[in-house]
């Protein structure tokens, strides 16, 4: 779950509560679900949240949800935005893999450390989580000083682009170039490069690069390569002078973000436009609460125009009914309204035709989570309170009872501890090493328990690469890892296992196994075998044990389990390569078989 | 007709005088019996009324080991005085060093001779060298010490007064000890069973048939044991502790009237996520959460249903519905994973797939096996129990929610549920549970839940609500039982001294 760093001053200072102690901040934001986990080393909170309420993801989303719960703030907000100056241009090029882009423009920031620090954990956190660690959507953000647009085939007459600069500094150069002339177009274009393509100098770098000598010399640009190194062009955005961004990799050095930015644009491009449009008004509501002045950006598709962002309201309607129902409370209307407009929203009554009251809402452009009338009802609750509800026990009436496995597997155990074994309780992951090898067993041989394992595509170590196909290596472990303790050590599972099985829907045989060893001194085969005879005689099942072989045991003291006439097992003395590959001195008898042989049918 | 008595009391019996109190101590010296088998044969005869016992307490005083050393060599400040002395230290001071080679004293004796010389007054030690006292009164030739400890050597310690014996005792050169000492004369009861006979009783180690039948069990004594010593250790069978405790919330749930789950470990994702309305490209769906198996794709998938599931996704449910931005293909759908979760055995049930459609009311649950690739530590496993469980009504409310859960928990002693409102894909509105450990005191997470939201029941065909809930079995047994770390417990690196001394908890 995404964690945020807030500083409870910028809090305060945003909330306009410089009067709460930090203690009472901790209530108030867990109130809203964002739990305090603890302080970085510069002392601001570390929240964790679930993954819903992504406009939380800075300390001024945070602050607006603070500013709502506190009753400052009703109702929907929506930021005034200038109109467009600035047009994103996308080329035929552009990779098919990633052929969206959305981009805003904000000026009149004044950066300070903390705000730039905010903004960047901001487009971190937004990475992690809607952009899918980049691959669905990917934030660029921009010194607009620092961007020469190129005068736009659509741009009303105007074709002049650069003025001859006479300064030094770029920045100032750049801003001459665009300062002037309101309504002329500026634009840059979302484009396709060749991996060997044009040069840009990448953030963190002082030397120019490829877009594919990128992916493998710098840091940045290794970490993310997996995204588009299948790509036959790499995305990459020009403005005048050249490339500046190569998203979502990288930006370009030139227009780096620094405290002396005023004027930003913000561009995002990804699989999904709906999802890089959400993060990019997340981003603009947020430089909007820094005092930012939000401008809109035309994006020029080859087959269509749109305007960002789009702080457009969504509309949701929830009846009074369900509103009650699920909140289990009579409630006035004029309470939920009041509700609606505490949690930042909209709402309106309306009788809809059957006479039912149905609240239309207006949902505001940052979040991200509200798909259902029930997300409405969820609004609703939290700003009233749930844990001012009243539990009660459903006066609904129904019959218990236990599963006819589970009972066969209890009433197994209860037998096998009543013949004096422990119970244990062992991980159905394995290792092939210890499955197969250290059993002295062949996979893909007949004898029991060597049949073919359902393998895990990526394990966690080397530990747990398969499904244990028979229980008794997980007991022989057990044994292996408890030779300091007291014998005789008589254990039994009654656990799961699991083979390859292509007549399965899942290609998965599971069962359950019951298993046993005896380690003692004096361990015989007779004594598993009497054992296996009492459980088997429990269950009135009948017992056979017709000679066999296999490699786990001794050769001439090991036999089939054969119940009912069915061979569902094998019951012997374990062999001795087995018990000193366990670094086990005493004689161990053992037996296992499926459990639903014991069931009887 | 004769006494029968076990033999040692009738040897003690014999033995014994009707005239002279004699001591149990010299009477088993005589009757070549241990001390504590005559104390008990002479308890059991006065409790028969044959002999009289008298009890005193008897103060002795020995040497210890130090002391018995000093006895032939003598105190080790003395033998510093004569060294001393014999260097010509009466008048001059003498170097120490070469007083206390002389000396013949060493190790930690050198301090208890220099710290006692000082003391005693024998002298005076100053700048490494030492000066003997020529104060007329001090005579170490007549030191009170020295003379007492041949004194306790010899057994005459009635005549030594009590500060020098303490003062002895301090250094640890004697030790004082008091026991009881018993004295027995034969009762006129005991004369006269004498005068009529008694008889040595036969005693034998155990019960046989043949003793039994004949009945000759009536005229033996049995060897009596020390029931007081330690019996070998056994173990016994035993259920492990973490199946005790599953088998606790499965006692609570089927009480409340819940119906046990059953299904597969290995399941197609279809089942695992996309019926529970996680988005395809939900972070908890890659492989760092869930473990893909190497198998083919899931082969049959109720068809119809994977369109409503499908559509549920791209489209929302509802009037004005949305879906997820997110891709959605039934390629992934029918990868097999092990499940995260047992909430897809409540999707197979829900659907109608498991034991038929279920009309409302309905309470199910399962305490059963999950996988997640997380990284595995003291509490974190990657294979863990998870109880699931959900109830089914045509109108369910949080204020329902929250009165089972209430329920459910006070059952394992946690009383003050608090309730965190949260996210999960599935559910809306969803809560936290927290309560309070109740050995830390601290608020620990002990639960998830939440009323499913249409997007997941509409598509299963379930027109009415259903809330859920699901929770660690091992973060309950952690609680019950205060495990540090549930490696210990749970998989093939459990400790079996663990599970074998562990108490119960009912």
């Amino acid at each position: 779950m995404p964690v945020v760093d807030v500083d409870p001053d910028e809090l305060r200072r945003l909330t306009g509560h410089d009067e709460k102690s930090d203690e009472e901040l901790r209530e108030d934001l867990f109130a809203l679900g964002l739990e305090y986990e603890g302080r970085t080393e510069d002392g601001e909170f570390q929240l964790e949240f679930a993954p819903d309420r992504l406009d939380r993801l800075s300390v001024e989303g945070v602050a607006r949800s603070l500013r709502y719960q506190y009753g400052d703030d009703r109702g929907v907000y929506v930021p005034n935005t200038n109109s467009a100056e600035w047009v994103v241009e996308v080329d035929e090029s552009v990779p098919e893999e990633r052929p969206y882009v959305t981009a805003a423009v904000v000026r009149g920031l004044d950066m300070s450390e903390a705000k730039l620090e905010s903004l960047i954990q901001l487009q971190e956190k937004l990475h992690a989580t809607m952009g899918r660690k980049r691959a669905k959507g990917a934030i660029g953000v921009h010194d607009l000083t620092m961007l020469k647009g190129r005068a736009a085939r659509s741009a009303a007459g105007d074709t002049s682009g650069a003025r001859s600069a006479s300064s030094d500094d770029p920045r100032e150069r750049a801003a001459r170039s665009n300062g002037d002339g309101g309504s002329r177009a500026k634009t840059i274009t979302y484009r396709g490069v060749e991996p060997e393509g044009d040069r840009f100098v990448p953030l963190e770098s002082d030397t120019d690069m490829t877009p594919a000598e990128v992916l493998v010399d710098h840091p940045t640009g290794r970490t993310y390569a997996p995204i588009v190194e299948d790509y036959s062009r790499y995305p990459a955005i020009y403005d005048e002078i050249g490339l500046f961004s190569f998203p979502p990799v990288i930006n370009g050095k030139r227009t780096e973000v620094d405290e002396g930015s005023r004027d930003l644009l913000i561009e995002m491009t990804g699989t999904d436009q709906w999802t890089i449009d959400r993060m990019l008004n997340i981003v603009c509501y947020a430089l909007d609460a820094r005092g930012g002045r939000i401008e809109e950006v035309r994006v020029e598709y080859p087959d269509r125009e749109t305007v960002r962002p789009d702080l457009s309201t969504d509309r949701k309607s929830v009846t009074h009914e369900r509103i009650e129902s699920i909140m289990g409370i009579a409630i006035d209307p004029d309470e939920v309204l009041d509700l609606f407009e505490r949690s930042g929203l909209d709402a309106t009554t309306e009788e809809s035709g059957d006479e039912e009251l149905v609240y239309r809402a207006d949902v505001p452009p940052y979040r991200v989570d509200v798909l259902h009338a029930l997300d409405l009802v969820d609004d609703v609750g939290r700003a009233y309170g749930f844990n001012d509800l009243e539990p009660r026990y459903p006066d609904v009436s129904t019959v218990g009872g236990r599963h006819e496995r589970s009972r066969l597997e209890d009433a197994a155990r209860d037998a096998l501890v009543g013949l004096g074994f422990e119970d244990l309780l062992d991980f159905h992951m394995i290792s092939e090493i210890e499955n197969y090898e250290r059993m002295n067993l062949d996979s893909g041989g007949e004898a029991f328990g060597a049949s073919e394992g359902v393998t895990i595509t990526e394990p966690y170590s080397e530990d747990y690469t398969m499904l244990r196909t028979w229980a008794l290596p997980s007991l022989a472990m057990v044994l292996e890892r408890n030779t300091h303790r007291a014998y005789p050590q008589d254990l039994a599972e009654i656990g799961l296992a699991a083979r390859r099985e292509d007549d399965e829907n899942t290609g998965v045989a599971e069962a359950r196994h019951v298993a046993a060893v005896l380690a003692r001194t004096d361990a015989s085969y007779e004594d598993a075998k009497s054992r296996l005879a009492a459980l088997c005689r429990a269950f009135g099942v009948d017992l056979e044990t017709p000679a066999t072989a296999h490699p786990s045991f001794i050769r001439g003291r090991v036999a089939e389990v054969v119940l009912d006439g069915e061979s569902v097992g094998v019951v012997g003395e374990l062999h001795p390569e087995v018990l000193v590959e366990h670094d086990l001195e005493v004689p161990v008898a053992a037996f296992e078989f499926r459990l639903d042989a014991l069931g009887g049918g | 007709m004769p006494r029968r008595l076990p033999e040692t009391q009738v040897a003690l019996l014999e033995a014994a005088s009707a005239t002279d109190a004699r001591t149990v101590e010299q009477l088993a010296d005589e009757l070549g019996e241990p001390p504590q088998a005559v104390t008990r044969a002479a308890l059991e005869l006065e409790a028969e009324g044959l002999l009289a016992v008298e009890e005193r307490a008897d103060e002795r005083v020995t040497l210890t080991d130090e002391g018995n050393g000093y006895v032939g060599s003598g105190l080790p400040e003395r033998r510093l005085y004569d060294a001393a002395v014999e260097a010509g230290a009466e008048g001059s001071p003498v170097p120490l060093g070469d007083v206390i080679d002389a000396s013949g004293i060493d190790g930690p004796a050198v301090d208890v001779a220099l710290a006692n010389f000082a003391r005693k007054g024998f002298g005076e030690i100053d700048a490494g060298e030492v000066l003997v006292s020529d104060d007329p009164r001090v005579d170490p030739t007549e030191d009170p010490g020295a003379a007492a400890l041949s004194a306790v050597e010899a057994g005459e310690t009635d005549s030594l007064d009590e500060a020098t014996l303490d003062r002895l005792e301090e250094r640890g050169l004697v030790r004082r000890t008091s026991s009881t000492v018993r004295s027995v004369t034969v009762t006129d009861e005991g004369v006269t069973a004498l005068m009529e006979g008694v008889e040595t009783a036969e005693t034998v180690g155990g019960i046989t048939p043949e003793l039994l039948t004949s009945g000759e069990w009536r005229d033996v004594e049995f060897t009596e044991y020390n029931v007081e010593a330690d019996a070998e250790t056994t173990y016994g069978g035993r259920k492990h502790v973490l199946r005790q405790t599953a088998d606790r919330v499965k006692d609570v749930l089927v009480g409340m009237g819940f119906r046990e789950m059953e299904g597969p470990h290995a399941d197609a994702e279809f089942w695992i996520n996309d019926c529970l309305f996680m988005p395809q490209d939900h972070p908890a769906r890659t492989h760092w959460d869930q473990f893909a198996l190497d198998v083919p794709p899931m082969q049959e998938l109720p068809e119809d249903l994977v369109e409503r599931v499908r559509s549920a996704h791209r489209e929302g449910v509802g009037e004005d519905g949305d879906g997820y931005h997110s891709p959605w293909t039934e390629d992934v759908a029918r990868g097999v994973d092990l499940r995260g979760h047992t909430t897809s055995l409540s999707m197979r049930y829900l659907s109608g797939h498991a034991v038929g459609d279920l009309e409302p009311p309905q309470r199910y649950f399962s305490v059963e096996k999950v996988y997640r690739n997380d990284t595995l530590d003291p509490t974190h496993l990657l294979e863990f129990f998870q109880i699931e469980g959900w109830v089914m009504a045509e109108e369910l409310s949080v204020r329902d929610l929250m009165g089972t859960f209430t329920e459910f928990y006070r059952q394992f002693g946690i009383t003050d549920l608090e309730f965190k409102p949260h996210y999960n894909p599935y559910t809306e509105p969803s809560f936290e549970l927290f309560g309070t450990h109740p050995e830390t005191g601290e608020i620990v997470e002990i639960g998830n839940s939440g009323i499913f939201r249409e997007e997941v029941l509409r598509p299963l065909g379930v027109e009415c609500d259903v809330m859920a809930w699901g929770l660690a079995l091992e973060r309950l047994l952690m609680l019950m039982y205060g495990f540090e770390d549930i490696r210990d417990v749970h998989g093939t690196l459990c400790d079996l001294d663990l599970l074998r001394t562990t108490e119960a908890v009912y």
